[in-house]
């Protein structure tokens, strides 16, 4: 092979090998990006729903509370404000449904909160509900208890999954960054390599030559790698015959 | 010395591994798996490099006997750092000193492991770590000396290296004929042994994975439970059958299923390894069944597959044999340190050796009793000379010396005694597990790194025979 393509295709080894890296870590970066996306869109949308439930079923008890004292203004308010919150929050969870037991969940949630529903819509304030602390213990609480127990559940559920994924991003990062490490070893091993072979097959034996030259003898001349077909034995060759004019002159 | 043609020989064996990453890849490409990318990268380095350096660098008709050893060490160590490349980039459990350790643990067939859940690992990845035990089984060397075309010369001096003086007088082929006799046993079987397999229920990927490692005498599963996995007494008897043949000679092998002269019912070493791990089976069987292990029967189960295993340095499991009694845990630890027989997949100290040793001490007493005595010790038709003699005794010396340093380093490291020195012996024996944190089913995830070190240093020391690397070393104090 000529000197020329066997350079050419040094470089093109290299680049091919850079470009290889390049395309993989690109790509692995790609896939980290979506996975933030998923994580966003799956995990991190469903626990602010959690939050706002949980915010929401909280005003609902402190409408009932405020009810009790006999605020049925400020009572009432509360628990309409809260049942809003509650039902935006609810669909939302409920349109974002991504890991495996979610919706059962959502589906226990439901069933606390028609419940708790159930006793608050009929009249507390002017009955013997009111200022009733027992009732209050032993009607609402437990159902506002369970309530709560569900949708700390889902939110439990869905941060635990979003540390699984936050913990697979990390994993992501090192697979992306490796092949750029990897390459970037095997590039400057193979620089070292090709370097050393240039200098080994080009360099070396030109040096010689040029030091030989000036013996003008072909006979003492250095002589090359029999197995060399390249230009450096075009080159030997023709100082060779140049020498040999020369002399038969 | 010529470092261009090393490069160009270290090239033809990234070639080579090129073509198993490609399997690899393909199993990947088949399941969907996330492995595509990794193993394509890896083919591409590993194709690029091997393509550059065969075009890059002519043709060297002769190699020397300084090029080949250099050839032979420095492409096993290459290897094992070019097949932990796919374990780095696939991350999980496999960090940087994981991933070597895998790696020179399937190339050196130990098959000690760093994982602690196997099964999770994708099918791609799973089949490189059982290819890379089959590689390394026959040795990349003769691989590379199979593929490469060329005079019967340079794979001589290749062969000479890479196979230790006992396996060459043992052989009683020369060259060309002793790759080819090797590679044929070496297919024949695996072919056998994953067809018996599948027969008897395992599937295809796990009997091929299997075979691979069987025959090679590597021991990776593709189970965390290893072979007690499958819970099956045909599949643990095909494995044991297998186990057994990989562990002799493959010479003598392959005249026997030729029916030629020299074969195994005719070889003393074969017998002697027979008769020893027959004694073994039925010493530990007896050791467990009086320990109410159970019933003879299935003490005799358990027992068999443990000493079979570890006799012929595979590695595989069907119980937790560090649990056993000690008298049991001191047999096998013994036969970690045996080893199987020269000319076989099996690395370590080898059962020709240890027959040698005794044959020499028994010349010894006798040359004490009569000092004129011309005493000749035979193994079979070849007599033992002093040179081998010599080096055989130098060769159990440096051995059991590497175990003990190496059980003092992992001592200092706060491993306990006996997971240090069995691990040691395991490693350097290429046997695979120890006993208590490096158990049989447990593996060498715990292990400091710098003791993973240690072991992946004893696994090529084992592979290589010590004198390899001794050999190499001292180049560095030529002119090159």
């Amino acid at each position: 092979m000529k000197i020329k393509r066997k350079i050419f295709f040094g470089f093109f080894t290299l680049v091919l090998l850079l470009a290889a890296a390049a395309a993989y870590s690109i790509f692995e970066f790609y896939k980290i990006s979506s996975t933030v996306n998923a994580f966003l869109d799956n995990n991190y949308m469903t626990i602010q729903a959690s939050k706002n439930m949980m915010e929401a079923v909280e005003r609902e008890d402190s409408g009932i509370l405020l009810l009790l004292i006999g605020d049925f203004d400020n009572g009432r308010r509360n628990i309409n404000i809260g049942d809003s919150l509650f039902l935006v929050s609810y669909k939302k969870a409920m349109n974002n449904l991504t890991e495996d037991g979610e919706e059962a969940y959502l589906d226990s949630i439901d069933f606390h909160y028609q419940k708790l529903k159930n006793i608050v819509k009929y009249p507390i304030v002017g009955t013997i509900k009111q200022g009733n602390v027992d009732w209050y213990n032993s009607k609402f609480h437990p159902v506002f208890l369970d309530l709560k127990k569900y949708i700390n559940q889902l939110m439990i559920l869905n941060q635990t999954s979003m540390y699984r994924e936050a913990k697979l991003l990390e994993e992501k990062a090192k697979r992306a960054i490796m092949p750029a490490i990897v390459s970037i070893i095997a590039g400057i091993i193979f620089t070292l390599i090709f370097n050393y072979l240039i200098n080994y097959f080009y360099l070396s034996p030109l040096k010689r030559i040029i030091n030989k030259i000036n013996i003008s003898d072909s006979a003492t001349m250095y002589t090359l790698d029999e197995n060399a077909i390249d230009e450096l034995k075009d080159l030997d060759m023709s100082i060779r015959n140049v020498i040999d004019h020369k002399k038969s002159y | 010395m010529r470092i261009p043609l090393i490069i160009k020989y270290l090239g033809s064996i990234f070639l080579f591994l090129s073509f198993f990453l490609l399997i690899s890849l393909i199993i990947g490409i088949f399941n969907h798996e996330d492995t595509i990318l990794i193993f394509s990268f890896c083919v591409i380095l590993c194709a690029l490099f091997g393509l550059f350096t065969n075009m890059f660098v002519p043709h060297f008709p002769v190699i020397n006997t300084k090029e080949g050893i250099s050839i032979v060490v420095l492409g096993w160590f290459l290897v094992c750092l070019l097949g932990a490349i796919p374990y780095l980039l696939w991350g999980g459990e496999f960090s940087l000193i994981n991933a070597w350790f895998e790696s020179v643990s399937g190339f050196t067939t130990t098959g000690s492991t760093i994982l602690n859940d196997i099964e999770s690992l994708p099918k791609s990845i799973l089949f490189w770590r059982s290819a890379t035990h089959w590689i390394g089984g026959l040795g990349i060397i003769i691989f590379a000396i199979l593929i490469l075309p060329g005079k019967e010369s340079r794979g001589h001096i290749l062969l000479n290296t890479e196979l230790s003086e006992i396996a060459k007088q043992t052989f009683n082929f020369s060259g060309r004929k002793i790759l080819r006799m090797l590679f044929i046993v070496y297919v024949g079987l695996t072919l056998a042994e994953t067809i018996l397999l599948t027969v008897f229920g395992m599937s295809l990927f796990d009997a091929v994975n299997h075979s691979f490692a069987t025959v090679a005498t590597g021991g990776f599963s593709t189970k965390n439970l290893s072979i007690a996995y499958y819970d099956s007494v045909p599949i643990e008897v095909t494995i044991m059958i297998f186990m057994v043949l990989s562990g002799l000679h493959f010479g003598l092998l392959f005249q026997t299923f030729a029916f030629g002269p020299r074969n195994i019912l005719r070889s003393t070493v074969a017998k002697y390894f027979i008769i020893v791990l027959i004694s073994g089976v039925l010493l530990v069987t007896l050791n467990l069944y009086l320990n109410g292990y159970g019933s003879f029967l299935y003490s005799l189960r358990f027992a068999s597959f443990q000493v079979i295993s570890l006799g012929s340095t595979t590695g595989f499991a069907t119980a937790d044999s560090a649990h056993w009694p000690f008298f049991s845990i001191l047999l096998l630890i013994y036969f970690t340190i045996q080893c199987a027989c020269i000319g076989s997949t099996s690395g370590g100290l080898k059962f020709d050796r240890i027959v040698i040793f005794f044959k020499t001490l028994s010349k010894q007493i006798k040359k004490t009793l009569h000092p004129q005595a011309i005493i000749i010790k035979k193994i079979d038709t070849q007599s033992i000379s002093d040179n081998l003699e010599n080096q055989t005794l130098v060769f159990i010396i440096l051995y059991l010396l590497i175990i003990f340093v190496s059980t003092g380093l992992l001592t200092l490291m706060d491993v306990d005694i006996l997971s240090a020195f069995s691990g040691a012996a395991a490693t350097i024996g290429n046997v695979g597990p120890g006993f208590e944190r490096v158990s049989s089913l447990g593996n060498f995830h715990n292990i400091p790194s710098a003791g993973k070190f240690i072991y992946t240093c004893n696994m090529l020391i084992g592979r290589l025979e010590i004198f390899n690397i001794l050999l190499f070393l001292s180049l560095r104090k030529e002119r090159f």
